[in-house]
């Protein structure tokens, strides 16, 4: 039950093991990348994949997305209702900070367990199956086959499916203030405080996070081995590194603007 | 006229499947709830799942902890800037962690990191025929599996989440002054004067229900797994997902709820 403290030895182990793992992931990346610059890739797989991650998360992400929207609200009127009660400001703050951070973050965060899992689950188990090992024999790179439309397809969606988010979030939120707070429709969606530097944050985190999910399931996919409970390993290390990479790169993108684009407010 | 009946049957499926998996999970609950009246609990199993569950997360939940306090900071950080106020930044990060971003985030991640591990590792066993061996030598597999998982994910939720919240409002504090130039007692004097302990209280009730909630879900979905190493990797997806959808929708009720 009790782990061996770590020896020197096993530091080195460690750290050999996360040099070997991000050469690898770079790697990885690399390929994809190459691979959706080149236009030869299966028919219709394309599409196959834009519909799985598209149209199969939407009701997912808006009905999640739409639950968030009404919380953020109720709890922001609440403590504004405690110090100043001057409620009209509420519906353009809450669209900017929506369009520049919720919005994206929690689609991203919602995409990491739908999409991420899948991509993991589906290419580790070809994997244990040894499908990926008779791509490889036919001479077909597996990376190429598999990845890159799931790769193209996510970072499209990402974009797609947060623009669908936001609008469920706010139409609730706009509800929400309107039924418990008596906030007019046309007082809460007040879109005049949204700047440019809040559409390029969004658009920013929309491809980064559309690139991050697949690639780094992927790997966690590709890395797969032994049977039911490698699939299993391979799943849960998926959402846990692409939920996790969602919030570093949420955290580097706002900080990076924060100081520059959006310096302004 | 055919292509309408098959949309009503696909749809009839799809709602049929939905109060399959959600009557499923109510009937676990059930079981579980019976086998704790009846104080039927395996301790061993209990101690083992919580330092499974709770002592391996501390690394990912510290981590996202931290990140979460420093994007807080950064998002109150662009009005504190328009309105010059300063002194507003410890109560504005410290509320919207306590109360809503730190439940939600740290209940994502735990529900990844936890949650999945515990699907795959229930479907695994369901795959293995484990479960059956189980119940051939007459131990039920609830009491022994399951109710300690339970308990094992409300509780360590309930840990991670007051480490989370300090680490969070840690984070918090330097990444203010490093990107904001708000020195540390005037954030903390915001922050202290302002948050509640009740503040705290309805983060932590949520965090109590969001395991409980991350526990019954990857069960279910562990428990139900058909098909090999495709079925336990899918179990693991869906249980995910309706961790997900579990936390956003009661992350609603109780915030109506507790005011």
């Amino acid at each position: 039950m009790t782990e061996p403290a770590p020896t020197p030895s096993a530091l080195a182990a460690a750290l050999r093991l996360g040099r070997q793992g991000a050469a690898q992931l770079l790697n990885l990346g690399l390929l994809t990348a190459r691979g959706a610059l080149r236009t030869r890739r299966p028919p219709g797989e394309l599409w196959r994949q834009l519909f799985e991650v598209g149209n199969r998360s939407l009701l997912f992400v808006m009905v999640t997305l739409g639950f968030i929207g009404m919380v953020l609200v109720f709890q922001t009127c609440l403590q504004i209702n405690r110090v100043t009660g001057d409620l009209s400001q509420v519906g353009a703050e809450f669209v900017k900070i929506l369009v520049h951070e919720f919005g994206p973050t929690l689609t991203a965060l919602m995409l990491a367990t739908r999409v991420g899992a899948g991509i993991a689950a589906e290419v580790g188990s070809m994997v244990v199956t040894e499908q990926v090992d008779a791509l490889r024999m036919c001479g077909v790179e597996p990376v190429e086959y598999l990845l890159v439309p799931r790769f193209l397809a996510t970072l499209l969606m990402t974009t797609v499916l947060s623009i669908f988010g936001i609008t469920a979030a706010l139409l609730l939120g706009a509800l929400t203030a309107y039924q418990t707070f008596h906030v007019s429709f046309g007082v809460f969606l007040d879109f005049s405080k949204l700047h440019a530097g809040d559409i390029l944050t969004f658009a920013v985190k929309c491809l980064a996070y559309g690139a991050a999910t697949p690639i780094v399931s992927g790997f966690c996919g590709f890395r797969t081995h032994g049977g039911s409970e490698g699939v299993g390993w391979a799943t849960t290390s998926a959402v846990v590194s692409s939920s996790f990479v969602v919030i570093v790169l949420d955290f580097l993108i706002s900080a990076l603007a924060l100081l520059t684009w959006q310096a302004g407010g | 006229m055919k292509r309408g009946l098959r949309l009503l049957a696909a749809l009839g499926g799809w709602v049929l499947d939905r109060c399959h998996e959600v009557g499923g999970m109510t009937l676990l609950c059930a079981y579980v709830g019976w086998s704790l009246l009846r104080g039927r609990l395996d301790g061993r199993e209990l101690v083992r799942n919580l330092y499974k569950m709770g002592v391996v997360s501390v690394p990912i939940v510290a981590l996202t902890a931290l990140f979460t306090g420093g994007i807080m900071v950064i998002q109150s950080g662009i009005f504190v800037r328009r309105f010059q106020a300063y002194g507003l930044l410890g109560w504005g990060s410290g509320f919207a962690v306590f109360r809503e971003v730190g439940p939600i985030l740290i209940g994502l991640m735990f529900s990844g990191r936890v949650g999945a591990n515990n699907a795959a590792e229930l479907g695994t066993m369901v795959v293995t025929e484990q479960v059956d061996g189980l119940r051939a030598l007459a131990i039920d597999p609830i009491p022994f599996l399951i109710v300690p998982r339970v308990l094992a994910m409300m509780l360590a939720m309930f840990c991670l989440l007051v480490l989370g919240d300090v680490i969070a409002i840690g984070g918090g504090m330097v990444f203010g002054r490093a990107l904001l130039g708000v020195e540390f007692a005037s954030f903390f004097a915001s922050f202290a004067d302002n948050v509640k302990l009740w503040d705290l209280m309805v983060g932590l009730i949520k965090g109590v229900f969001f395991g409980f909630a991350i526990a019954v879900t990857s069960c279910h979905f562990g428990l139900s797994v058909r098909g090999g190493a495709v079925g336990v990797g899918r179990a693991v997806n869906d249980a995910v997902v309706a961790a997900a959808l579990t936390i956003m929708i009661s992350d609603d009720i109780l915030t109506l709820v507790l005011r």
